[in-house]
């Protein structure tokens, strides 16, 4: 072992320290001088990698890991007489809506219902207040013990009042009740079986839950459920708004970006296929290649795109994965649920939607009735939770996806780009070129100047570019208390322009600064709030990246060449229109009103990070990027 | 119940009067011929006395429904041809007759359909849930238990026991699960099945292993008079048979299925042998090459009767008076004091051996034939203690004062 080290060491020729000292200084050299470069290759390779997500050739097949599951090998017994109950249920919750039924009426009758089939039913009545609206709602709900089981663990089917489309999810809510009747036939169920049918969409929900796992906040006031289960495990919950339906369409995303395990989504494909004979999509999207001839399902190329190029099958299907990855970003990115199962996820439940994809037919309550039945006996095969699949993930189409390696160092890649850029700031603050006046300045020397040059140390001053880089966070979290109260939220359309205003004239203050001594001796302060920039956003665009992808890309996006290209200038006229570049991009969210409303909603009902995220921290990083340009150099 | 009988028989031939030389030897000769005569499986050359049956699920979960049925299975096969319950150990990881997902309760099924079943009315299950261990296992192979131990779940064998061993479960190259918590490997039963060589705790054993690549399960013993046989080869699986769709499982694997499924054919007078069913194995419907070892078997195949491991004899055996001269006090003793002799085993082993050996063999396979016999012998044991007792009163009296 130690003659092979020696022979190691004599062949890196190592034996002595300063050959390593050379070696290290030549590639921090070359590293140094082709900097430049190397953030250029980085960015650029990570966004191509991030357009290159959709291709075909990154995917994998789906496939079940969990051996428990043993989906789809079951006969089901899901029979027309139980459709026919469904449109039983189904004629008297039309009755409820046209008569414009309460809340607490249809909870009532929900719970009759129940009540006379057997299952022990119960309401719960919510409030809940934020800045942009308030409501209020009854939710009903059942809980069918196991028969032959200790009731430690459950189920939960659920379907909520408001469909995710603008209709009522009155199917939703009747495949649910005929479902109770029939599931409580049989004595084969290892777990509790919660049915759930909640009012409103969200808000129904999570009232119902924030009770049931004890978690209270102080804008919301719910009665205690009176009826309880086991842990809950898994859940489906049922999106019903049309007549009927040709696809299920499988809904995933929940609260924050959290993602229910593989498993449930590869299971339920598997079952709907072989059992309910209806084919799965990502949300209600189509795939191209079902429909020859009608390419222009997909709608995500634009209309002057030649028919030629969307014709072209890798063409179509490259545009198909792009429109479930994009919509995958939309609801992640932004910590939305893409359902009422969204809320599920934070409670470690796994749960998806089952949206029924309206259509003229062919199918109804008998096919979801037999999917839903065959995927509850896959769900009660379970001996623990699920785990073994995938939690990070992203769905190309139904049948394939993309595992976190492959699509994580596309986001990290742009990180590093940044964090090199960083480093590369803080060593330039530290040194400067100057003239060495010894060599001698005359005119005749000019070729001789050249090599008089030498590097000179500078002292960094760090105080002033944190000062700055904390007030414009604390900026940032001004502006969301103000953007987030309820005055601003009333009156939304008169001060939006103002707080604009106001927001992005203040770092114009940093204009008074005094300006820094002498370059020579002390490094310049837009260089040093650069510095600390780039590596505060390569941070977090790393950090983000294991939590949530979609926001780690959004970020890197967002952040990653704008910030990477501030830089100041000497005219005061371009300093300025370069702030105000980077405050329009800062700040413009606010002109989007409706979105913000939803994301501040999200924030205060449901503690979704992304408003207070866009306002304490990508916000000041822009303005900050804005102050680098806006200094004098 | 064989020890009494032969002591019986010992003493009876101790009575000097009873048996002059040479008709002893016609007598025990007739003997001989009348059980051979009613022996299950007349042209059988084997010399075991008593068969026993070790059936092993070693997977639990409700998903591995099929192990246990696998293990039910031949649970019903050994005790149809004739192995008494109290010769059976049962060893089931986990329970799928009662498990909440069965959609029949109490009931375990081994085809689609449903067409019998396997879990009824009468199971003895010797060893159910986390008791199935691989310590356990080892101790119920070698006779190393506590002495709290009930007889039911001993395995009481001796020199002439014939051993069927069945396991089943999730196994790999050269180890086989228990419970998904530890594995016993092809060593470790190799080792045990020479310890029980040396303990004379069998006459012959076979081996039979479903699990994925099976075969290597046998490649490593090295006891004598072992016949092996495993589903499939080294890097192959072993697959399920069929799935039956209201259970929700599968419900059989593919080797266990055939396998049971020939032996469906045979009863308690077949005279068919291990050769015969060693060629009924076919890799296409099996989905996978079933292997056979019998190089450390000494008898040919084609004489080996496959009752013989699955049937169940209760043969009489006929002691020579010369070896068990010291029966004559009656003591009860037991059938192999010459593993005293014979090995030295150190300190607590050599306790445990003793304690294990000393209660007498159980043989419950009683025929009707033999219990005759039995009431004729005792009967004439008890006149001839009587006739004792009576010649020595004073010898009689003392003892029962001490």
């Amino acid at each position: 072992m130690a003659t092979l080290r020696e022979k190691l060491k004599s062949a890196l020729g190592s034996g002595d320290n300063s050959a390593k000292i050379r070696r290290r200084r030549a590639m921090t050299a070359s590293l140094w001088r082709n900097l430049s470069v190397l953030r250029v290759a980085l960015l650029v390779t990570g966004y191509v990698w991030m357009l290159a997500l959709p291709s075909s050739q990154l995917g994998q097949g789906t496939y079940i890991d969990e051996n428990a599951l043993q989906p789809g090998q079951v006969n089901t017994y899901w029979s027309w007489a139980d459709v026919r109950r469904a449109d039983d249920y189904l004629k008297d919750l039309e009755l409820l809506r046209d008569r414009n039924a309460s809340s607490e009426e249809r909870a009532a009758y929900f719970a009759t219902e129940f009540a006379k089939l057997g299952i022990p039913p119960s309401t719960q009545k919510y409030a809940l207040r934020s800045s942009t609206l308030a409501s209020e709602g009854t939710n009903a709900y059942a809980v069918f013990s196991s028969p032959r089981a200790s009731g430690a663990e459950a189920v939960v089917i659920s379907a909520s009042w408001l469909s995710h489309t603008d209709g009522f999810n009155l199917r939703g809510l009747a495949t649910v009740l005929s479902l109770s009747a029939f599931l409580k036939q049989y004595s084969h169920w290892s777990k509790d079986i919660i049915f759930i049918l909640s009012d409103g969409y969200l808000d129904g929900m999570h009232a119902w839950l924030s009770a049931y796992h004890g978690s209270s906040q102080s804008n919301m006031q719910v009665e205690p459920l009176e009826l309880t289960s086991g842990v809950i495990w898994t859940a489906l919950n049922i999106d019903y708004p049309g007549h009927s339906f040709s696809h299920l369409g499988v809904f995933r995303e929940g609260l924050n970006g959290r993602l229910p395990n593989q498993d449930l989504i590869n299971s339920f494909r598997l079952i709907s296929h072989h059992t309910g004979g209806v084919p799965v999509l990502l949300y209600d999207h189509h795939d191209p290649s079902d429909f020859p001839g009608r390419q222009d399902i997909l709608k995500i190329f634009p209309a002057w795109t030649p028919k030629r190029v969307t014709d072209n099958k890798d063409v179509m299907e490259y545009g198909y994965r792009a429109k479930n990855i994009l919509r995958h970003v939309g609801y992640q990115a932004r910590g939305r649920a893409s359902g009422v199962h969204g809320l599920l996820h934070q409670f470690r439940i796994d749960a998806i939607t089952l949206f029924a994809v309206p259509s003229n037919g062919p199918h109804g309550f008998h096919a979801l009735g037999r999917t839903v039945e065959s995927t509850l006996r896959t769900m009660n095969n379970l001996l623990e939770r699920l785990h073994a699949s995938f939690f990070f993930y992203i769905m190309a189409t139904p049948g394939t996806f993309l595992k976190i390696g492959t699509y994580l160092p596309s986001a990290v890649l742009v990180a590093v780009a940044l964090m090199f850029g960083g480093l590369g700031e803080w060593v330039n603050a530290g040194w400067v070129e100057v003239l060495d006046q010894d060599a001698g300045a005359t005119d005749k020397q000019s070729a001789a100047l050249i090599h008089a040059k030498r590097w000179v140390q500078r002292s960094r001053d760090v105080i002033p570019a944190l000062g700055i880089v904390i007030s414009t966070h604390v900026a940032g979290a001004a502006l969301f208390s103000v953007v987030s109260s309820s005055w601003f939220m009333a009156n939304q359309q008169t001060y939006t322009f103002p707080v604009i205003l106001l927001a992005s004239l203040l770092p114009l203050l940093t204009l008074l600064l005094p300006s820094s001594g002498d370059p020579t001796s002390q490094a310049p302060l837009p260089i040093l709030l650069k510095s600390a920039t780039l590596c505060l956003s390569s941070t977090l665009i790393s950090v983000t990246s294991v939590l949530n992808f979609s926001l780690a890309a959004l970020l890197a996006v967002a952040l990653g060449v704008p910030v990477s290209l501030a830089a100041p200038a000497h005219s005061m006229i371009t300093r300025l229109l370069r702030y105000l570049l980077y405050a329009a991009l800062g700040l413009g969210w606010l002109a989007l009103g409706q979105e913000m409303r939803q994301a501040v909603w999200h924030w205060e009902v449901l503690g979704v990070w992304f408003a207070p995220l866009v306002c304490v921290v990508y916000t000041p990083m822009m303005l900050q990027a804005g102050i680098v340009c806006l200094l004098s150099p | 119940m064989r020890i009494p009988f032969t002591l019986l028989l010992s003493v009876l031939s101790l009575l000097p009067h009873a048996h002059p030389a040479d008709p002893a030897a016609a007598k025990e000769a007739n003997v001989r011929q009348f059980f051979d005569r009613n022996a299950v499986g007349a042209s059988s050359e084997s010399t075991h006395t008593n068969n026993w049956a070790v059936l092993v699920c070693a997977s639990r979960y409700w998903f591995n429904y099929r192990h246990m049925a696998n293990a039910l299975g031949m649970y019903r096969t050994v005790k149809r041809l004739g192995i008494p319950d109290s010769n059976i150990i049962l060893m089931l990881a986990d329970d799928a007759a009662c498990n909440a997902r069965n959609r029949y309760p109490g009931c375990v099924f081994a085809n689609q359909g449903r067409g019998l079943d396997l879990y009824g009315e009468n199971i003895e299950v010797d060893y159910r849930g986390y008791e199935v261990t691989v310590e356990n296992f080892l101790r119920v192979l070698t006779g190393r238990v506590e002495p709290s131990v009930p007889r039911s779940k001993r395995l009481l064998t001796d020199d002439r026991s014939n051993i069927f061993v069945y396991m089943t479960g999730h196994g790999g190259n050269e180890f086989l699960k228990f419970q998904d918590n530890e594995e016993i490997s092809a060593f470790d039963i190799a080792d045990a099945f020479e310890q029980m060589w040396q303990k004379k705790r069998y006459n012959e054993i076979f081996f039979m292993i479903d699990t994925c690549q099976a075969n290597t399960m046998y490649s490593k013993f090295y006891s004598p008079n072992i016949l092996a046989t495993g589903s499939s080869e080294i890097h192959e699986n072993s697959y399920s048979y069929e799935n039956d769709n209201d259970i929700g499982v599968a419900v059989i694997d593919s080797y266990t299925h055939f396998v049971l499924e020939y032996l469906e054919g045979i009863d308690k007078t077949s005279s068919a042998s291990m050769k015969d069913f060693f060629e009924k194995y076919d890799p296409v419907p099996i989905r996978s090459h079933a292997g056979v070892r019998s190089d450390l078997f000494h008898r040919p195949l084609n004489r080996t009767l496959i009752t013989d491991f699955f049937g169940g004899v209760a043969h009489a055996e006929v002691i020579d008076s010369s070896v068990d001269a010291r029966l004559d006090d009656l003591r009860p003793s037991p059938p192999h004091a010459h593993v005293e002799q014979n090995v030295s085993f150190d300190d607590e082993a050599f306790v445990e051996v003793a304690v294990e050996l000393l209660p007498d063999a159980v043989d419950a396979a009683s025929s009707a034939l033999a219990r005759q016999f039995r009431a004729w012998g005792s009967l004439g044991l008890v006149g001839a203690v009587i006739a004792w007792v009576a010649f020595k009163p004073g010898h009689g009296q003392r003892r029962t004062e001490t």
